[in-house]
Protein backbone atom coordinates (compact mmCIF):
# COMPACT_ATOMS: atom_id res chain seq x y z
CA UNK A 1 0.00 0.00 0.00
CA UNK A 2 1.52 3.41 -1.02
CA UNK A 3 1.16 6.27 2.02
CA UNK A 4 0.21 9.50 -0.05
CA UNK A 5 -0.81 11.02 -3.41
CA UNK A 6 2.06 10.97 -5.95
CA UNK A 7 3.06 14.37 -7.80
CA UNK A 8 0.71 13.64 -10.40
CA UNK A 9 -1.91 13.23 -8.18
CA UNK A 10 -1.32 16.06 -6.51
CA UNK A 11 -1.30 18.22 -9.56
CA UNK A 12 -4.18 16.93 -10.87
CA UNK A 13 -6.36 17.71 -8.01
CA UNK A 14 -4.96 21.10 -8.03
CA UNK A 15 -5.74 21.44 -11.62
CA UNK A 16 -9.46 20.02 -10.93
CA UNK A 17 -9.78 22.66 -7.80
CA UNK A 18 -8.82 25.57 -9.60
CA UNK A 19 -10.68 24.32 -12.38
CA UNK A 20 -14.24 24.43 -10.03
CA UNK A 21 -13.10 27.48 -8.86
CA UNK A 22 -12.46 29.58 -12.30
CA UNK A 23 -16.22 27.89 -13.23
CA UNK A 24 -17.89 29.51 -10.03
CA UNK A 25 -16.26 32.48 -10.47
CA UNK A 26 -17.32 32.80 -13.95
CA UNK A 27 -21.29 31.63 -13.09
CA UNK A 28 -20.93 33.98 -10.32
CA UNK A 29 -19.61 36.71 -12.64
CA UNK A 30 -22.36 35.93 -15.16
CA UNK A 31 -24.99 38.61 -14.90
CA UNK A 32 -28.19 37.31 -15.65
CA UNK A 33 -30.32 39.36 -13.78
CA UNK A 34 -30.06 42.84 -16.20
CA UNK A 35 -28.83 44.83 -13.07
CA UNK A 36 -25.26 44.63 -15.50
CA UNK A 37 -27.15 46.89 -18.44
CA UNK A 38 -27.82 45.75 -21.77
CA UNK A 39 -24.05 46.01 -23.06
CA UNK A 40 -25.34 48.08 -26.00
CA UNK A 41 -23.04 50.78 -27.75
CA UNK A 42 -23.54 54.24 -27.34
CA UNK A 43 -25.34 54.56 -30.79
CA UNK A 44 -28.09 52.06 -29.52
CA UNK A 45 -29.39 54.33 -26.33
CA UNK A 46 -31.85 57.14 -27.07
CA UNK A 47 -30.33 59.95 -25.37
CA UNK A 48 -32.11 63.37 -24.82
CA UNK A 49 -30.11 64.27 -22.19
CA UNK A 50 -28.59 68.01 -23.51
CA UNK A 51 -32.14 68.79 -24.78
CA UNK A 52 -33.32 68.42 -21.00
CA UNK A 53 -31.14 71.13 -20.14
CA UNK A 54 -32.19 74.75 -19.64
CA UNK A 55 -29.87 77.41 -19.58
CA UNK A 56 -30.49 78.93 -16.42
CA UNK A 57 -30.93 82.57 -17.53
CA UNK A 58 -33.24 81.74 -19.62
CA UNK A 59 -35.65 80.92 -16.79
CA UNK A 60 -37.97 84.15 -15.72
CA UNK A 61 -40.25 82.41 -13.37
CA UNK A 62 -40.07 80.94 -9.92
CA UNK A 63 -42.43 78.06 -8.81
CA UNK A 64 -44.35 79.27 -5.69
CA UNK A 65 -43.64 75.79 -3.01
CA UNK A 66 -47.87 75.24 -2.81
CA UNK A 67 -49.60 73.40 -5.12
CA UNK A 68 -52.80 72.61 -5.71
CA UNK A 69 -53.82 68.87 -5.29
CA UNK A 70 -56.47 68.24 -7.51
CA UNK A 71 -57.47 64.70 -5.85
CA UNK A 72 -58.53 63.81 -9.58
CA UNK A 73 -57.58 61.47 -11.79
CA UNK A 74 -56.55 61.83 -15.90
CA UNK A 75 -56.59 65.35 -15.46
CA UNK A 76 -56.77 66.99 -18.72
CA UNK A 77 -57.68 70.80 -18.52
CA UNK A 78 -57.24 74.27 -16.72
CA UNK A 79 -58.77 77.67 -16.63
CA UNK A 80 -58.28 80.64 -14.65
CA UNK A 81 -61.21 83.17 -14.18
CA UNK A 82 -61.25 86.52 -13.25
CA UNK A 83 -61.16 86.05 -9.21
CA UNK A 84 -58.09 83.73 -9.65
CA UNK A 85 -60.28 81.01 -9.09
CA UNK A 86 -59.07 77.84 -10.72
CA UNK A 87 -61.08 75.04 -12.45
CA UNK A 88 -59.60 71.66 -12.91
CA UNK A 89 -61.04 68.86 -15.27
CA UNK A 90 -60.07 65.12 -14.62
CA UNK A 91 -62.36 62.27 -15.98
CA UNK A 92 -65.88 63.37 -16.03
CA UNK A 93 -65.65 65.86 -12.91
CA UNK A 94 -64.60 69.43 -13.10
CA UNK A 95 -63.81 70.68 -9.67
CA UNK A 96 -62.93 74.20 -9.19
CA UNK A 97 -60.58 75.66 -6.27
CA UNK A 98 -60.14 78.92 -4.88
CA UNK A 99 -56.64 81.03 -4.37
CA UNK A 100 -56.15 79.30 -1.50
CA UNK A 101 -56.08 76.21 -3.07
CA UNK A 102 -59.68 75.25 -1.15
CA UNK A 103 -61.80 73.39 -3.42
CA UNK A 104 -65.25 75.58 -3.81
CA UNK A 105 -67.14 73.56 -6.43
CA UNK A 106 -67.95 70.18 -8.57
CA UNK A 107 -69.45 69.67 -11.47
CA UNK A 108 -69.96 66.20 -12.67
CA UNK A 109 -70.77 65.57 -16.59
CA UNK A 110 -70.77 61.93 -16.99
CA UNK A 111 -68.15 61.54 -19.61
CA UNK A 112 -64.64 62.07 -19.76
CA UNK A 113 -64.39 66.17 -20.24
CA UNK A 114 -61.37 66.86 -22.67
CA UNK A 115 -61.53 71.19 -22.37
CA UNK A 116 -63.29 73.63 -20.36
CA UNK A 117 -63.69 77.60 -20.53
CA UNK A 118 -65.58 79.83 -18.83
CA UNK A 119 -68.06 82.32 -20.33
CA UNK A 120 -69.94 85.03 -18.91
CA UNK A 121 -72.06 85.11 -15.87
CA UNK A 122 -69.37 81.85 -14.59
CA UNK A 123 -70.57 79.36 -17.27
CA UNK A 124 -68.41 76.14 -17.61
CA UNK A 125 -68.24 75.28 -21.14
CA UNK A 126 -67.22 71.36 -20.79
CA UNK A 127 -66.30 69.83 -23.86
CA UNK A 128 -67.65 66.06 -23.50
CA UNK A 129 -65.83 63.70 -25.85
CA UNK A 130 -68.16 64.69 -28.67
CA UNK A 131 -70.20 67.69 -27.80
CA UNK A 132 -69.93 70.50 -25.64
CA UNK A 133 -71.52 70.88 -22.82
CA UNK A 134 -72.92 73.86 -20.87
CA UNK A 135 -73.76 74.45 -16.71
CA UNK A 136 -74.42 77.75 -14.27
CA UNK A 137 -72.47 77.63 -11.68
CA UNK A 138 -75.36 76.79 -9.09
CA UNK A 139 -75.62 73.90 -11.66
CA UNK A 140 -79.39 75.47 -11.85
CA UNK A 141 -78.76 75.26 -15.58
CA UNK A 142 -77.53 72.41 -18.09
CA UNK A 143 -77.54 72.43 -21.67
CA UNK A 144 -76.25 69.69 -24.36
CA UNK A 145 -75.42 71.13 -27.47
CA UNK A 146 -75.27 68.29 -30.76
CA UNK A 147 -72.52 65.55 -31.57
CA UNK A 148 -70.20 65.91 -33.72
CA UNK A 149 -69.93 63.15 -34.82
CA UNK A 150 -67.92 59.47 -33.72
CA UNK A 151 -64.72 60.73 -35.07
CA UNK A 152 -64.70 63.88 -32.80
CA UNK A 153 -62.79 64.52 -30.27
CA UNK A 154 -63.30 67.71 -28.41
CA UNK A 155 -59.52 69.20 -27.55
CA UNK A 156 -60.16 72.89 -26.63
CA UNK A 157 -63.00 75.52 -26.32
CA UNK A 158 -62.51 79.54 -26.88
CA UNK A 159 -65.15 81.87 -25.98
CA UNK A 160 -65.98 85.25 -27.73
CA UNK A 161 -68.75 87.89 -26.64
CA UNK A 162 -70.43 86.25 -29.88
CA UNK A 163 -69.21 83.15 -30.43
CA UNK A 164 -67.65 79.98 -29.31
CA UNK A 165 -65.26 77.98 -30.78
CA UNK A 166 -64.37 74.25 -30.12
CA UNK A 167 -61.22 72.38 -31.34
CA UNK A 168 -62.14 68.67 -33.18
CA UNK A 169 -59.13 67.11 -32.98
CA UNK A 170 -60.98 63.75 -34.58
CA UNK A 171 -62.27 65.79 -37.48
CA UNK A 172 -58.99 68.23 -37.60
CA UNK A 173 -61.52 71.06 -37.71
CA UNK A 174 -62.54 74.45 -35.37
CA UNK A 175 -65.77 74.76 -35.35
CA UNK A 176 -67.40 78.25 -34.66
CA UNK A 177 -71.02 78.23 -32.63
CA UNK A 178 -73.14 80.84 -31.90
CA UNK A 179 -74.21 81.25 -27.79
CA UNK A 180 -77.11 78.58 -28.24
CA UNK A 181 -75.22 76.36 -30.04
CA UNK A 182 -75.72 76.55 -33.32
CA UNK A 183 -72.72 75.99 -35.67
CA UNK A 184 -72.51 78.66 -38.04
CA UNK A 185 -68.76 77.99 -39.40
CA UNK A 186 -65.48 75.89 -40.01
CA UNK A 187 -62.11 76.89 -39.56
CA UNK A 188 -59.17 75.34 -40.96
CA UNK A 189 -60.49 72.79 -42.95
CA UNK A 190 -58.22 72.05 -46.25
CA UNK A 191 -58.80 74.46 -49.07
CA UNK A 192 -55.69 75.01 -51.71
CA UNK A 193 -57.92 77.97 -52.92
CA UNK A 194 -57.67 80.31 -49.46
CA UNK A 195 -54.04 78.81 -49.11
CA UNK A 196 -55.34 76.20 -45.75
CA UNK A 197 -53.00 72.96 -45.70
CA UNK A 198 -55.16 71.93 -43.18
CA UNK A 199 -54.29 70.98 -39.47
CA UNK A 200 -51.95 68.00 -38.76
CA UNK A 201 -52.83 66.67 -35.40
CA UNK A 202 -51.34 63.55 -34.87
CA UNK A 203 -52.23 63.21 -31.14
CA UNK A 204 -55.31 64.18 -29.18
CA UNK A 205 -53.83 68.18 -28.79
CA UNK A 206 -55.07 70.56 -30.98
CA UNK A 207 -55.52 74.14 -28.52
CA UNK A 208 -57.31 77.67 -29.63
CA UNK A 209 -57.29 80.90 -27.87
CA UNK A 210 -59.18 83.65 -29.02
CA UNK A 211 -56.31 87.03 -28.83
CA UNK A 212 -57.14 90.41 -28.17
CA UNK A 213 -56.73 91.58 -31.84
CA UNK A 214 -60.23 89.51 -32.76
CA UNK A 215 -57.93 86.90 -34.44
CA UNK A 216 -58.15 83.02 -33.46
CA UNK A 217 -55.39 81.47 -32.30
CA UNK A 218 -55.03 77.49 -33.17
CA UNK A 219 -51.65 75.41 -32.81
CA UNK A 220 -51.19 73.51 -35.81
CA UNK A 221 -49.14 70.49 -33.88
CA UNK A 222 -48.19 68.63 -36.68
CA UNK A 223 -46.57 71.61 -38.26
CA UNK A 224 -45.20 73.13 -35.11
CA UNK A 225 -46.79 76.04 -35.39
CA UNK A 226 -49.51 78.66 -34.36
CA UNK A 227 -51.90 79.89 -36.49
CA UNK A 228 -53.75 83.07 -36.54
CA UNK A 229 -57.53 83.28 -38.24
CA UNK A 230 -60.32 85.52 -39.02
CA UNK A 231 -63.61 84.23 -37.43
CA UNK A 232 -64.15 83.39 -41.25
CA UNK A 233 -61.68 81.31 -41.36
CA UNK A 234 -59.31 82.83 -43.45
CA UNK A 235 -55.83 82.19 -42.35
CA UNK A 236 -53.92 85.65 -41.29
CA UNK A 237 -50.36 84.46 -40.49
CA UNK A 238 -48.04 81.76 -38.17
CA UNK A 239 -45.53 81.74 -36.17
CA UNK A 240 -43.33 79.15 -34.50
CA UNK A 241 -40.95 75.95 -36.36
CA UNK A 242 -39.72 72.60 -35.31
CA UNK A 243 -36.38 72.46 -33.49
CA UNK A 244 -34.92 71.33 -30.33
CA UNK A 245 -33.45 74.84 -29.97
CA UNK A 246 -35.67 76.36 -26.93
CA UNK A 247 -36.66 78.76 -29.52
CA UNK A 248 -38.14 75.78 -31.07
CA UNK A 249 -41.22 73.20 -30.87
CA UNK A 250 -39.82 70.07 -30.53
CA UNK A 251 -40.70 66.36 -31.53
CA UNK A 252 -43.38 64.81 -33.61
CA UNK A 253 -46.06 67.74 -32.72
CA UNK A 254 -45.95 70.58 -30.83
CA UNK A 255 -47.04 72.19 -28.62
CA UNK A 256 -49.99 70.92 -26.93
CA UNK A 257 -51.31 73.90 -25.32
CA UNK A 258 -50.93 77.44 -24.78
CA UNK A 259 -52.53 80.33 -23.01
CA UNK A 260 -52.84 83.75 -24.16
CA UNK A 261 -51.56 86.75 -21.13
CA UNK A 262 -53.35 89.95 -20.50
CA UNK A 263 -50.09 91.94 -22.18
CA UNK A 264 -50.54 89.57 -25.24
CA UNK A 265 -47.87 87.38 -24.74
CA UNK A 266 -47.98 83.57 -25.10
CA UNK A 267 -47.44 80.75 -22.88
CA UNK A 268 -46.78 77.64 -24.25
CA UNK A 269 -46.72 73.86 -23.16
CA UNK A 270 -44.65 71.14 -25.32
CA UNK A 271 -44.82 67.21 -24.26
CA UNK A 272 -42.07 64.99 -24.32
CA UNK A 273 -39.66 67.56 -23.76
CA UNK A 274 -42.12 69.09 -21.49
CA UNK A 275 -41.69 72.59 -21.70
CA UNK A 276 -42.90 75.72 -20.47
CA UNK A 277 -41.75 78.81 -22.61
CA UNK A 278 -42.87 82.35 -22.76
CA UNK A 279 -43.19 84.49 -26.49
CA UNK A 280 -44.01 87.63 -26.73
CA UNK A 281 -47.49 89.62 -28.33
CA UNK A 282 -44.84 90.02 -30.81
CA UNK A 283 -44.40 86.10 -31.02
CA UNK A 284 -40.59 86.08 -30.28
CA UNK A 285 -39.29 83.85 -28.14
CA UNK A 286 -38.93 85.35 -24.30
CA UNK A 287 -37.87 82.81 -21.89
CA UNK A 288 -38.60 79.86 -20.55
CA UNK A 289 -41.22 79.35 -17.55
CA UNK A 290 -40.27 75.69 -16.49
CA UNK A 291 -38.03 73.13 -18.39
CA UNK A 292 -38.43 69.35 -18.21
CA UNK A 293 -35.47 69.32 -15.21
CA UNK A 294 -38.02 71.11 -12.99
CA UNK A 295 -41.28 69.40 -14.67
CA UNK A 296 -40.25 66.12 -14.75
CA UNK A 297 -37.24 65.52 -12.71
CA UNK A 298 -33.71 66.94 -12.30
CA UNK A 299 -30.90 65.13 -14.25
CA UNK A 300 -33.09 62.91 -15.45
CA UNK A 301 -32.13 62.49 -19.00
CA UNK A 302 -34.88 60.35 -20.18
CA UNK A 303 -38.05 62.98 -20.19
CA UNK A 304 -40.79 59.85 -19.30
CA UNK A 305 -39.76 56.16 -17.99
CA UNK A 306 -42.97 54.59 -18.63
CA UNK A 307 -45.98 54.29 -20.89
CA UNK A 308 -48.24 55.93 -18.92
CA UNK A 309 -46.15 58.66 -18.32
CA UNK A 310 -44.96 59.25 -21.73
CA UNK A 311 -49.15 59.11 -22.80
CA UNK A 312 -50.19 61.68 -20.17
CA UNK A 313 -47.34 64.47 -20.68
CA UNK A 314 -49.34 66.72 -22.17
CA UNK A 315 -49.42 68.79 -19.87
CA UNK A 316 -52.34 72.15 -20.08
CA UNK A 317 -51.25 76.17 -18.86
CA UNK A 318 -53.50 78.79 -18.02
CA UNK A 319 -52.41 82.48 -16.97
CA UNK A 320 -54.61 84.79 -14.77
CA UNK A 321 -54.71 88.54 -15.23
CA UNK A 322 -51.63 88.91 -12.67
CA UNK A 323 -49.43 87.20 -14.64
CA UNK A 324 -49.28 84.46 -12.74
CA UNK A 325 -48.90 80.86 -14.40
CA UNK A 326 -50.81 77.90 -13.57
CA UNK A 327 -49.52 74.58 -14.99
CA UNK A 328 -51.60 71.19 -14.79
CA UNK A 329 -49.46 68.60 -14.50
CA UNK A 330 -51.49 65.61 -15.76
CA UNK A 331 -49.03 62.81 -14.53
CA UNK A 332 -49.34 63.92 -10.81
CA UNK A 333 -52.43 66.10 -11.16
CA UNK A 334 -51.96 68.85 -9.33
CA UNK A 335 -51.47 72.23 -10.47
CA UNK A 336 -48.42 73.95 -10.40
CA UNK A 337 -47.98 77.44 -9.71
CA UNK A 338 -45.21 80.09 -11.10
CA UNK A 339 -44.87 83.25 -10.83
CA UNK A 340 -42.42 85.74 -12.62
CA UNK A 341 -38.85 86.42 -11.03
CA UNK A 342 -38.97 89.86 -9.19
CA UNK A 343 -42.52 89.79 -9.03
CA UNK A 344 -42.72 91.12 -12.93
CA UNK A 345 -45.03 89.76 -15.48
CA UNK B 1 -47.12 -30.06 -9.36
CA UNK B 2 -45.14 -28.01 -7.89
CA UNK B 3 -42.60 -27.54 -10.84
CA UNK B 4 -45.91 -26.92 -13.17
CA UNK B 5 -46.88 -24.16 -10.42
CA UNK B 6 -43.28 -22.91 -10.75
CA UNK B 7 -43.10 -22.62 -15.11
CA UNK B 8 -46.36 -21.16 -15.00
CA UNK B 9 -45.72 -18.35 -12.41
CA UNK B 10 -42.44 -17.87 -14.52
CA UNK B 11 -44.84 -17.24 -17.62
CA UNK B 12 -47.27 -15.15 -15.51
CA UNK B 13 -44.41 -12.92 -14.20
CA UNK B 14 -42.47 -12.80 -17.37
CA UNK B 15 -46.05 -11.33 -19.07
CA UNK B 16 -47.48 -9.02 -16.14
CA UNK B 17 -44.39 -8.00 -16.61
CA UNK B 18 -44.17 -7.20 -20.54
CA UNK B 19 -47.40 -5.49 -19.56
CA UNK B 20 -46.37 -3.87 -16.51
CA UNK B 21 -43.55 -2.49 -19.05
CA UNK B 22 -45.82 -1.16 -21.54
CA UNK B 23 -48.50 0.40 -19.27
CA UNK B 24 -46.05 1.96 -17.11
CA UNK B 25 -44.22 2.90 -20.82
CA UNK B 26 -47.71 4.96 -21.69
CA UNK B 27 -47.95 6.60 -18.54
CA UNK B 28 -44.81 8.00 -18.64
CA UNK B 29 -45.15 9.31 -22.27
CA UNK B 30 -48.54 10.24 -21.66
CA UNK B 31 -46.95 12.22 -18.95
CA UNK B 32 -44.57 13.59 -21.17
CA UNK B 33 -46.83 14.84 -23.73
CA UNK B 34 -49.13 16.50 -20.57
CA UNK B 35 -46.27 18.23 -19.72
CA UNK B 36 -45.25 19.39 -22.85
CA UNK B 37 -48.92 20.29 -23.68
CA UNK B 38 -48.82 22.09 -20.64
CA UNK B 39 -46.24 24.43 -21.75
CA UNK B 40 -47.26 25.00 -25.08
CA UNK B 41 -50.64 26.15 -23.72
CA UNK B 42 -48.35 29.25 -22.95
CA UNK B 43 -46.11 31.64 -24.83
CA UNK B 44 -43.45 34.45 -23.42
CA UNK B 45 -44.68 38.11 -24.64
CA UNK B 46 -44.00 41.66 -23.97
CA UNK B 47 -46.96 43.73 -21.76
CA UNK B 48 -45.81 46.83 -23.82
CA UNK B 49 -47.90 49.07 -20.76
CA UNK B 50 -44.87 47.73 -18.81
CA UNK B 51 -42.00 47.71 -21.09
CA UNK B 52 -39.52 50.70 -20.76
CA UNK B 53 -37.15 49.92 -23.32
CA UNK B 54 -34.36 49.15 -21.60
CA UNK B 55 -32.27 47.87 -24.03
CA UNK B 56 -32.28 44.36 -22.55
CA UNK B 57 -34.05 42.26 -25.16
CA UNK B 58 -31.37 43.10 -27.75
CA UNK B 59 -28.82 41.19 -25.83
CA UNK B 60 -30.26 38.62 -22.80
CA UNK B 61 -31.67 36.67 -25.14
CA UNK B 62 -30.29 33.22 -25.83
CA UNK B 63 -30.73 33.65 -29.49
CA UNK B 64 -27.73 35.18 -31.25
CA UNK B 65 -30.55 37.52 -32.78
CA UNK B 66 -33.08 38.16 -30.55
CA UNK B 67 -36.63 37.04 -31.02
CA UNK B 68 -37.79 40.22 -29.75
CA UNK B 69 -37.97 42.84 -32.65
CA UNK B 70 -40.00 46.21 -32.68
CA UNK B 71 -43.62 46.02 -34.22
CA UNK B 72 -46.05 48.98 -35.29
CA UNK B 73 -49.41 50.11 -34.48
CA UNK B 74 -50.44 52.04 -37.54
CA UNK B 75 -53.60 52.93 -36.32
CA UNK B 76 -52.07 54.45 -33.59
CA UNK B 77 -49.30 55.99 -35.68
CA UNK B 78 -49.41 60.07 -36.16
CA UNK B 79 -48.09 59.48 -39.74
CA UNK B 80 -45.39 62.42 -38.87
CA UNK B 81 -42.86 63.59 -40.91
CA UNK B 82 -41.14 64.78 -37.92
CA UNK B 83 -41.31 60.94 -36.59
CA UNK B 84 -39.43 61.01 -33.58
CA UNK B 85 -39.00 57.10 -33.59
CA UNK B 86 -37.20 58.12 -36.89
CA UNK B 87 -35.55 60.68 -37.12
CA UNK B 88 -32.50 61.34 -34.59
CA UNK B 89 -33.32 64.03 -31.86
CA UNK B 90 -31.18 66.30 -34.05
CA UNK B 91 -31.75 65.58 -37.39
CA UNK B 92 -29.09 67.58 -39.97
CA UNK B 93 -32.39 67.05 -41.93
CA UNK B 94 -35.75 65.92 -41.94
CA UNK B 95 -34.96 63.39 -44.68
CA UNK B 96 -33.94 59.60 -45.07
CA UNK B 97 -30.16 60.37 -44.77
CA UNK B 98 -28.53 57.44 -43.14
CA UNK B 99 -27.40 60.45 -40.97
CA UNK B 100 -30.93 61.05 -39.53
CA UNK B 101 -31.86 57.90 -38.97
CA UNK B 102 -32.68 56.95 -35.47
CA UNK B 103 -32.07 53.21 -35.96
CA UNK B 104 -28.24 52.49 -35.71
CA UNK B 105 -29.53 49.29 -38.22
CA UNK B 106 -31.53 51.26 -40.44
CA UNK B 107 -34.66 48.74 -39.45
CA UNK B 108 -37.36 51.29 -40.45
CA UNK B 109 -38.15 52.40 -43.63
CA UNK B 110 -40.69 55.05 -44.35
CA UNK B 111 -43.45 55.89 -47.32
CA UNK B 112 -44.33 58.74 -48.17
CA UNK B 113 -47.75 59.35 -48.25
CA UNK B 114 -49.45 62.34 -48.74
CA UNK B 115 -48.39 65.87 -47.72
CA UNK B 116 -47.41 65.61 -44.84
CA UNK B 117 -47.74 62.12 -43.66
CA UNK B 118 -45.29 59.22 -44.32
CA UNK B 119 -45.65 55.45 -43.54
CA UNK B 120 -43.44 53.43 -41.28
CA UNK B 121 -42.72 50.23 -41.21
CA UNK B 122 -39.62 47.72 -39.49
CA UNK B 123 -37.63 45.52 -41.74
CA UNK B 124 -37.77 42.97 -39.07
CA UNK B 125 -34.64 41.06 -40.61
CA UNK B 126 -32.55 44.05 -39.36
CA UNK B 127 -33.88 45.09 -35.93
CA UNK B 128 -32.30 43.92 -32.72
CA UNK B 129 -35.12 44.81 -30.55
CA UNK B 130 -33.05 47.43 -28.77
CA UNK B 131 -36.22 49.23 -28.05
CA UNK B 132 -34.31 52.94 -29.33
CA UNK B 133 -37.02 53.92 -31.82
CA UNK B 134 -40.11 53.00 -29.08
CA UNK B 135 -38.55 54.96 -26.90
CA UNK B 136 -38.15 57.89 -29.22
CA UNK B 137 -42.11 57.47 -30.16
CA UNK B 138 -43.19 57.20 -27.01
CA UNK B 139 -41.41 60.22 -25.32
CA UNK B 140 -42.92 62.85 -27.93
CA UNK B 141 -45.33 60.62 -29.93
CA UNK B 142 -48.17 58.18 -29.66
CA UNK B 143 -46.09 55.20 -28.85
CA UNK B 144 -47.20 53.61 -31.98
CA UNK B 145 -44.18 51.52 -31.99
CA UNK B 146 -43.30 49.01 -29.02
CA UNK B 147 -41.81 45.78 -28.76
CA UNK B 148 -43.26 42.06 -28.94
CA UNK B 149 -41.57 38.87 -29.11
CA UNK B 150 -42.14 37.13 -32.12
CA UNK B 151 -42.73 33.66 -32.15
CA UNK B 152 -41.32 32.54 -35.54
CA UNK B 153 -38.03 32.60 -33.79
CA UNK B 154 -38.67 32.78 -30.26
CA UNK B 155 -37.82 29.01 -28.43
CA UNK B 156 -40.21 29.93 -25.41
CA UNK B 157 -37.68 28.39 -23.13
CA UNK B 158 -38.77 27.13 -19.69
CA UNK B 159 -36.93 30.55 -17.79
CA UNK B 160 -36.60 33.10 -20.93
CA UNK B 161 -33.22 35.03 -20.20
CA UNK B 162 -35.03 38.41 -21.31
CA UNK B 163 -37.75 37.74 -18.74
CA UNK B 164 -35.25 37.19 -15.70
CA UNK B 165 -33.37 40.50 -16.72
CA UNK B 166 -36.39 42.56 -17.44
CA UNK B 167 -36.17 45.23 -15.04
CA UNK B 168 -39.49 45.92 -15.66
CA UNK B 169 -41.82 43.08 -15.64
CA UNK B 170 -43.05 43.36 -18.52
CA UNK B 171 -42.19 39.80 -19.79
CA UNK B 172 -45.19 37.39 -18.74
CA UNK B 173 -46.23 33.98 -20.15
CA UNK B 174 -49.69 34.58 -22.33
CA UNK B 175 -51.70 31.95 -24.28
CA UNK B 176 -50.39 30.10 -27.15
CA UNK B 177 -53.58 30.92 -28.99
CA UNK B 178 -53.24 34.49 -27.91
CA UNK B 179 -49.75 35.10 -28.41
CA UNK B 180 -49.13 38.47 -29.38
CA UNK B 181 -49.71 42.14 -26.72
CA UNK B 182 -51.55 44.30 -29.54
CA UNK B 183 -51.34 48.14 -28.77
CA UNK B 184 -54.36 49.03 -31.60
CA UNK B 185 -55.98 46.39 -29.56
CA UNK B 186 -56.31 48.34 -26.20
Amino acid sequence: MKKGMTKFELLTCIVVVLAIAVGVASLLMLDVTGKGGNRLRGDFVYDIGDQVVVDPALILYDELAESIKTGLEATRAIAVDNGGNVYVAGGAKVVVFDGAGQQINKFDFGGDVGCIALGRDGLVFAGVKDHVEVVSPDLSKRVSWGSLGDRAVLTSIAIDEDYVFVADAGNRVVVRYDMQGEVVGYIGRRDEDRNIGGFVIPSPYFDIAVADDGLLRVVNPGAHRIEAYTFDGDLEFSWGKAGSDIEDFCGCCNPVNFAIASDGSFITCEKGLDRVKVYGADEKFVGVVAGPEQLIGKGNAAVCQTPAQCQSGGFDVAVDAAGKVYVLDTIKNVVRIFEAKGGGQ
Amino acid sequence: MADKDKNVSRRNFLREGVWGALLGGVGIGGGVVAVKSAKGDTVWQIDPDKCTQCGNCATYCVLEESAVKCVHAHELCGYCDLCTGYLEPEPPGLDTGAENELCPTGAIKRKFVEDPYYEYHIEEPLCIGCGKCVKGCGAFGNGSLYLQVRHDRCLNCNECAIAVACPSEAFKRVPASDPYILKGEH
